[in-house]
Parts: structure tokens; sequence; C-alpha cells
């Protein structure tokens, strides 16, 4: 069978275990295009006007592959939650049904099931289980489709902890050992990004932020990369834990990039009309007067491509060189 | 020496009165803040992240000019919230850091928290929280305090259903919100007994069925929904429920401070249950916030015979916005208009009142041509 799996949300995380999933069970994995203006124009017209924009591009990824006359479903997970009493937010948790009253003649080929991560193998053999039943295979077949895909999924965050990011891991998926024994690049500089992973590599929505920094001679590291028992420590800075596994992520991970000498600023990256966002934003703003390390955020909307952001990240580069002692790029 | 403490807590609606008295009868000193104005709203939108929900920048707005005004003075804020999906969880935090950035010491939040997992951890800091927001008490004075606070909550709660069931009847334009106004500002300062309560509460609903007004009437019914506070607070919903009533509308407003007590704190398992299986099909589980309440509500109005539902929402609210998308397929599938109103700091009372007139007047239309069809069928059968 062909499995649509919609380049957006989660699939910036999980891809590798659910890739490894399907694969195993011998089914084809469909993705959708990278986000362009068509997707983007299907998703803004398909949901609500005030969600916001990831869940809006998420539901063009979704039209795209619903509209693939050839793809049996579309994988459309419910992630709970991403650790012990770590949750998503309500939208992420009400993805099925906002997917299912958008498309609601198509429902029946959605293909959804509430995911609990990082909790052990139990959850996992649950939630794939019950996906397995539905596309008729045996129980058998799906306990060793587990284990392919939890070891995709292994593999995937040491690549993230040596320091791939996580468009490198999609681009290998099928060979990702040899992406971790690749080495990672250095440059002058080291600008960290903090945010969704939704948010930070939609590089046709953030403007292509990566690219931008990279051409610039910036190494960029994500909050992703980090193990989270790094920044365990800033709960305490921040009063109490947020509900939300990712914003903690943001967060924290934004928080100890800020600590660390070798990085020489901080960007966030937030969707517009997240909610979530303004909290880490804030509370990174806060931080960054504390150690006075230049911060900036780009609030990924329907237009951030525009020229107005290439002149900011400019601007925040010089920022950087300038107090690296290199002083302004000629031009 | 311990400074002398001033409590200082979200206002909401009404029920300000029994939050009032709840201080009083532990001793300390309150002050409630002003409700929503430009003033308050004007600091709060200035010193909120701008994305944050409005409700959050609405409270902050209030506190805010409460502390200003009050540099000689120690307060407690108290903020209630919970660790959910919903943004409320981290409210205190932030008012903490912004109050603190904004160079103000003179407070101390105190957060009431319900009981959160790991339950080893959840249940002493509930308690922990309990103690610094009461006090060290004889046991009997803070039950009293909790016992005196929810009868007057439920006190103020019979006189509002009272006001909206008059006001479209009302003989007199005016007179149901006399009587109201009179009866609120009686209980708000009856003596912190519960007998006298409940005495002011007969005397003053009798009173005000003495209004002079029409009986046996049926009016178009809109049911309300959304988000609680908004929902709750009249100064911020700009009277959405007395301007419906005013036009002509008999309106059931969903949420009230004793049903979401007795919803999400006392009858918590038994709630969500039956919102699972009204919402099934729709919205298959828990998102916090009151998003799962309002599509609940929205399917329960239409099965009472209601006309019409507004969704009241905060812009941007993350649990209403997934129950704003959801509520189109009820609308459709459940031939039920709903309406949703996002409000934020710009919206105007004369475009409001504008759309939801066009609103009542659509459900009049719909009543009336209802009516007339069952009419022309019984003529036909006859
Ligand atoms: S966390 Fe923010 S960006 Fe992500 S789905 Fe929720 S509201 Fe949207
Ligand atoms: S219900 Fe809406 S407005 Fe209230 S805290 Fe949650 S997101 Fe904010």
């Amino acid at each position: 069978m062909k499995i649509g799996v919609p380049r957006g949300l989660y699939f910036y995380v999980y891809y590798p275990m659910w890739y490894g999933f399907f694969k195993s069970l011998g089914h084809d994995v469909v993705l959708s295009v990278p986000t362009n203006k068509d997707i983007l124009n299907l998703g803004v017209s398909n949901a609500v006007d005030d969600i916001c924009i990831s869940v809006k591009v998420y539901h063009g990824h979704v039209k795209y592959l619903l509209d693939k006359r050839n793809v049996d479903y579309v994988f459309v997970p419910r992630v709970v939650s991403e650790d012990k009493y770590r949750y998503t937010c309500p939208k992420l948790a009400a993805m099925p049904d906002l997917i299912k009253s958008a498309f609601n003649k198509d429902s029946e080929r959605i293909l959804s099931v509430n995911m609990y991560m990082n909790q052990g193998k139990k959850p996992l053999l649950d939630a794939f289980g019950k996906i397995g039943e539905k596309l008729g295979a045996s129980v058998k077949s799906v306990k060793k489709a587990v284990k392919e895909a939890m070891g995709y999924q292994e593999k995937a965050v040491k690549c993230l902890r040596k320091g791939h990011n996580f468009a490198e891991i999609v681009k290998n998926i099928r060979n990702l050992d040899k992406l971790f024994d690749e080495p990672v690049k250095e440059r002058r500089y080291n600008v960290a990004l903090a945010g969704f992973p939704y948010d930070i590599y939609d590089g046709y929505m953030n403007g292509d932020v990566i690219k931008h920094l990279e051409e610039a001679n910036v190494r960029v590291v994500i909050t992703d990369m980090l193990n989270p028992k790094l920044y365990k420590h800033y709960t305490k800075y921040m009063i109490k834990d947020l509900f939300w596994h990712q914003a903690n992520v943001a967060a924290k991970g934004g928080m100890y990039y800020m600590d660390s000498k070798d990085i020489d600023g901080v960007i966030t990256v937030s969707s517009f009309n997240c909610g979530i966002g303004a909290i880490y934003e804030k509370l990174l703003d806060l931080y960054s007067k504390e150690t006075n390390k230049p911060l900036m955020h780009i609030v990924v909307d329907e237009q951030t491509g525009d020229a107005g952001l290439v002149t900011r990240i400019e601007a925040f580069i010089d920022l950087i060189r300038v107090k690296r002692g290199d002083g302004l790029v000629a031009s | 020496m311990p400074r002398k403490v001033t409590y200082v807590f979200p206002r909401m609606g009404y029920s300000y009165a029994a939050f009032e008295s709840f201080f009083q009868i532990l001793g300390y000193d309150v002050i409630t803040p002003e409700p929503s104005n430009s003033q308050t709203l004007k600091r709060g939108v200035s010193n909120s992240p701008e994305g944050m929900c409005f409700p959050f920048k609405i409270l902050l707005g209030q506190f805010l000019k409460v502390l200003e005004e009050n540099p000689d003075k120690y307060f407690k804020i108290v903020s209630l919230e919970s660790y959910g999906p919903c943004r409320f969880g981290y409210y205190s935090p932030l008012y903490a850091k912004i109050l603190k950035d904004r160079g103000f010491d003179n407070f101390e939040i105190v957060n009431v928290e319900g009981i959160y997992p790991p339950w080893y951890r959840g249940i002493p800091r509930f308690f922990k929280k309990l103690i610094k927001l009461i006090g060290w008490h004889t046991p009997w004075t803070g039950v009293k305090a909790f016992l005196i606070a929810g009868w007057k909550v439920y006190a103020i709660e019979q006189l509002e259903r009272k006001l909206y069931y008059l006001i479209p009847r009302e003989k007199i334009v005016g007179s149901a919100e006399k009587a109201f106004n009179r009866a609120f500002e009686r209980i708000h300062h009856a003596p912190n007994k519960v007998k006298a309560i409940k005495e002011v509460l007969n005397e003053e609903l009798k009173r005000m069925d003495s209004v002079k007004h029409v009986e046996n009437v049926e009016l178009p019914k809109v049911g309300l929904v959304g988000e609680a506070y908004m929902l709750m607070d009249y100064s911020n919903n700009l009277e959405i429920e007395k301007k419906l009533a005013y036009m002509g509308v008999d309106v059931d407003r969903s949420l009230w401070v004793t049903n979401w007590t007795l919803d999400r704190i006392i009858k918590t398992k038994e709630h969500l249950n039956h919102m699972l299986e009204v919402n099934k099909g729709y919205l298959d589980f828990f998102i916090g916030g009151d998003g799962q309440e309002s599509i609940m509500n929205t399917i329960l109005y239409k099965q009472k015979g209601f006309d019409g539902v507004i969704q009241v929402l905060p812009f941007g609210c993350l649990p209403e916005t997934v129950a704003k998308q959801i509520l189109s397929n009820v609308s459709e599938d459940y031939d039920i208009p709903v309406l949703s109103l996002s409000f934020d700091e710009q919206t105007g009372e004369a475009g409001f009142i504008t759309r939801i007139e066009a609103f009542v007047d659509m459900i009049k239309d719909r009543k009336a041509a209802k009516v007339g069809k069952k009419k022309s069928t019984t003529v036909a059968s006859q």
C-alpha cells in the first residue's frame, strides 16, 4: 500500500520512526512535496482563520496527499505526549479531529492513532499495533516493524546529537549510518535556532533562515540537537516547567545556547498565532537581558520570506561579527 | 516584622463579591481590581508578549494598576491555574517575571493549582499552596471562608439568571436591571452567615419577580459557549448576555463558577467522559481549556431546542480555535447556527453589536420560518 506522510508538524521529529515502521511492513511511504505556494494556499483555504500558520500548512500537505488517488492512507497521528508528563499543544492533541473536520469526505483515508513518545516500547507497540491491524499486518510483523522503527529513530537522534540537522536526516533516511560518520562542518560563527522543528526546518515558510545563515559562514545549531539532560536545570529559572515538550526544548535549549561560550547568538523561530511561541520568546528575551547574548525573533507567517527578513538576518550577522571583532562585511 | 499583606485576585464577572468575603473572613485586606477599562487594558497589552492570551493581558493590566496605585502596600496576587494543555498553566510564572522586570517587588504570587502528577509531589504541593493562600487559621475559619464564598457565588448566579430571564420580558425597560443591581449589592454586603445570605437571596428573588413583566412568551433561545474567563466576565465580553437579552432573546450561558467547579474539580471523571461521549467523531481527545465544553454544549443546546449558539473566544486561544474549526461541522450536521466572536483589545462596541444583531435577526427569521412551516403542515393535514 501507499502511505502518505504529510511533510509538516511532527514529521520533523518522528519521520525516521514512521518511515522505518511502514517500510518494514512492506508499504511505500509517499511524502508530500516540500511546502510551496500551492501547499500553503491549500492549507489557508481549508483551515479555520485564526489557527497558527504551522497547522494551516499541515492542512495543505494533508490535502495534497488526499488529492493523490493512488495514496491509500494519509498518516495523521495524534502525538499526545513526548515524555512522561510532557504533552503537546491543544491543536496538536486535536490534529486528527481537525483534519477530519476539514476533509470530512475523505475521513476514511485518514490513518490516525494516539501516540505516546519516549516512554518506552509498550505505548509504541500499542499504537503501531492498531495501525498494523488496520493495514492487515500480523502481530509478529508489527513487532518486528516497531523494532526497526525504533532503530531508525535512535540513529536519527544520534545524528542530531552529533550536530547534523533534521533536514539532512530526511535526505539521508536510507543511510543514516553514513550520515552519522560524516563530519559536521565547522564555520566561523555559530548561531543557535530555538523553536519548534516544524517551523525551523520549513525553509519555504521561514524564508530559508538556515540557508541564509550558512551562506554567511555561520554554523547553525538547533535546539533539537541537544540532549535534554543538558538543560534540565533551567526549570528553576522558569519557575515551573512548561506543559508542552517542544516548548520546553525551545525555551531551555535556547537558554542553554545563550550560556554557551561558543554560540554567538540565538534566533527564535515561531509560528504566527502560535501563542505558545509567545511564552518561550518572552522567557528568552528576559534571559538574554541577563546573558547579554544577541537574540532575534523570526515569526513565520504567510509572507515571511520577503526581503525584510533577509535584511534582518544580515543585520543580526553584522551584530555578531562586530561582537567578535571582525567588523562589518564590505558590501 | 512581617509586612501587612493585601490580597488581590483576578476579577471575573460578579464573582468578585464572593472573593472579597473569602479574604475578609480570613482577616485580610483585599483590593478588587477595576473591571476592564481602557487604562487597565493599555497596561496589560503593552507589558505582555504580543501573542499571549487576551485574558492574560487583561489580568496583568488589572494587577499592574493595583500595584502602581499602592506602592506602599505588599500584595499577594492570587492566580488560579493548573498544569494543562492550555497556557493558563503558565500565567503566574510569567506575571512574576514581567512584574519583576518592570521593577515591582512589593508582591508575591500565590498560585492555586490543582493537583497534577506526579502525585507524590502534586498532593503536598497542593496543600502547601493552600496554606500559602489562606495562611494559618483554625480549620473552621478556612472552611467557613470557602463555604460563605461558595454561597455568595451561588446566590449571585441565581440573581443573574433571573436578570437575564426578566430583561427580554420586562414591561419597563431597565426595571429588571435596577432590581438586580440592588439585589447584588445586598448579597455583596450580606453578613458572612449562610442563613443571612439565604434570607437576602429569597427576599431579593421575590422582589425581582415583582418587576412587571410578561410570562408565557416564547423567545428565540441563544446559548453561549466559549472560553471560561471571557464568557464569565461581563466587562470583557462587552456584556454580551445583557445585550442579547435586550434584543429580545432568552440567553443561556453554559459556564458558571458553580458548574465549572463541579465539573472540573469535583466530578472531573464523569465530566470528561460525558464530553467524549457527546463529542464522539468531532473531538475525541482531551485538549484542555474549554474547547471540548464548547463543542459539547453546542450539541446539548441543539438537543434542548435552542435556536442558535454564540462562541465567545479570546483571539488566538488554543483550544477555542480548535473548537471553532470543528464547530462549523457541528453547526452543519446539527443544523444550528453558530457565531464565533473573537475578542481582543481592539474589539469595538459598534462592530460587535452589528454582528450579534445580524445573528439574532437571522435566528428570529429561521424560527419564524419553521413555525410557519409547522403551521402550514398542520393546516394541510386537517
Ligand atoms: S505549538 Fe504553536 S505552532 Fe505548534 S500547533 Fe500548537 S499553536 Fe501551532
Ligand atoms: S483557554 Fe485560551 S485564553 Fe485561556 S489560557 Fe487557554 S489558550 Fe489562553
